[in-house]
């Protein structure tokens, strides 16, 4: 299968069905990047492969195609670093950038409540 | 006769979604809403292997990425356990591997979707399945059923007999069977014709299948010849229920030939509670066919009943 078309995920907030996948999206996503950030101070890899696993194959189907590449990103420098020594630190900007992104778009949500 | 809803075509099929991932079955939930399925989940393999042997569902989305019990773990199990070898199982994965997909197929997969799934694509894959697997299960049953009559055939017949003798052997349960012959069923192709006899085989199944429980197994044996299975059920309870057939049999009036009516000879042998069984399946048919022969020679439109050691089943006038 070729890669994702990140169109063929966008959702209409218009939508109710879609507007009620979206919420429901954003309001676990608080929760995710808490046991993500907790997952990497631990430096539980296994926790934070599984994790990025998670976003990357959920968060498209939610509308958020963005945060599914960068956990995919994540997930994928994971899997790097089981085989071979690459530098954690890959792992750790990934992880900034993956939970800077969700961020952004939580504070999006509260700030247009 | 058999059952139409048993074949799944009409009504709503039962789809089963283990994935490990929230998120995947709350997507699903409202994607699959259009559909008209009913979604139900567990989220990780083996739960979800349970799930499936209780509610038998039509279709399973089997995630592989999970812990403890993995995607492919529970396929293997699925398939191993003779409930759920039948249930086409679509995988899902986060994962574009050949070799998983390969796997997948190798252990009875029916079909791969890798996540993050365009849930259109997801959806026809998901009906085509359905489809395929409700044909599948259709072609089998259609095996197994007579065409004529719409009752199952001998070949069903032969294998069910065998289980059910068995089991009310295990259980020193009761067990009786009935073999029936219409009356001089020849004059009436000699007289009004072979579609006329089609019409009289095929109305008199209808009347056994009407008359029979839930429970009851209503097969055609040969030619003119039908024999019911009737599980948990006494010789006498038995007599009592076929003796209804014969009735409603000899009391329908038939459009083709209103002035010849057609009656039936039925033999029965059977077990009752506890009274054990020290014979074969062969053996019993054997007797049910005695038990006919002596219905047909003390002359026809009768029920003729004994235990499987031969001693009639003598019911108070009831005939």
């Amino acid at each position: 299968m070729s890669a994702p078309d990140p169109n063929a995920f966008s959702l209409d907030i218009n939508d109710p069905e879609d507007a009620e996948l979206i919420e429901y999206f954003l309001g676990e996503l608080p929760d995710r990047v808490d046991a993500i950030n907790q997952a990497s101070s631990s430096d539980d890899v296994d926790q934070l492969g599984r994790l990025a696993h998670q976003l990357k194959g959920a968060a498209p189907g939610f509308g958020f195609p963005a945060i599914g590449s960068a956990a995919a990103k994540l997930e994928g420098s994971i899997r790097e670093l089981d085989q071979s020594t690459e530098d954690i630190n890959i792992v750790r900007a990934e992880v900034e950038n993956l939970v800077l992104l969700c961020q952004s778009y939580i504070s999006q949500t509260k700030s247009s409540h | 006769m058999v059952d139409p809803q048993d074949l799944q075509l009409e009504s709503t099929p039962v789809v089963l979604l283990v994935d490990d991932s929230q998120f995947v079955h709350r997507l699903l939930d409202a994607r699959m809403r259009s559909e008209s399925i009913s979604l139900i989940g567990a989220f990780d393999g083996k739960s979800g292997f349970e799930r499936a042997v209780e509610d038998s569902p039509a279709l399973i989305l089997l995630d592989l990425d999970m812990p403890i019990m993995d995607g492919f773990e529970t396929l293997r199990a699925l398939k191993e356990e003779p409930k759920t070898k039948d249930i086409p199982v679509i995988v899902l994965s986060g994962m574009d591997s050949s070799q998983d997909k390969v796997t997948a197929f190798d252990l009875g997969a029916v079909d791969f979707v890798t996540k993050p799934f365009e849930l259109t694509e997801l959806r026809a894959r998901l009906r085509s399945s359905l489809k395929m697997s409700a044909l599948l299960k259709m072609l089998a049953q259609k095996a197994q059923i007579d065409g004529l009559s719409g009752l199952y055939n001998r070949s069903f017949f032969d294998d069910r007999f065998t289980e059910e003798y068995d089991r009310a052997i295990r259980h020193n349960h009761p067990i009786s069977i009935a073999l029936m012959d219409l009356d001089h069923f020849k004059s009436i192709n000699d007289t009004f014709g072979h579609p006329a006899g089609d019409i009289v085989i095929s109305g008199v199944s209808q009347i056994a299948a009407q008359e029979c429980r839930s429970s009851d197994i209503a097969c055609r044996y040969g030619g003119e010849e039908y024999v019911l299975i009737m599980p948990e059920t006494s010789p006498a309870d038995a007599y009592t229920l076929c003796q209804r057939i014969r009735e409603r049999c000899e009391a329908t009036t038939w459009s083709q030939h209103p002035g010849r009516n057609v009656t039936l000879s039925i033999g029965i042998v059977g077990a009752a509670e506890g009274a054990g069984i020290q014979c074969t399946p062969a053996a019993m048919i054997e007797l049910a066919d005695r038990n006919l022969y002596d219905a047909k020679k003390s002359g026809r439109n009768m029920v003729r009943a004994s235990d499987v050691n031969g001693a009639p089943i003598n019911i108070a006038k009831a005939s």
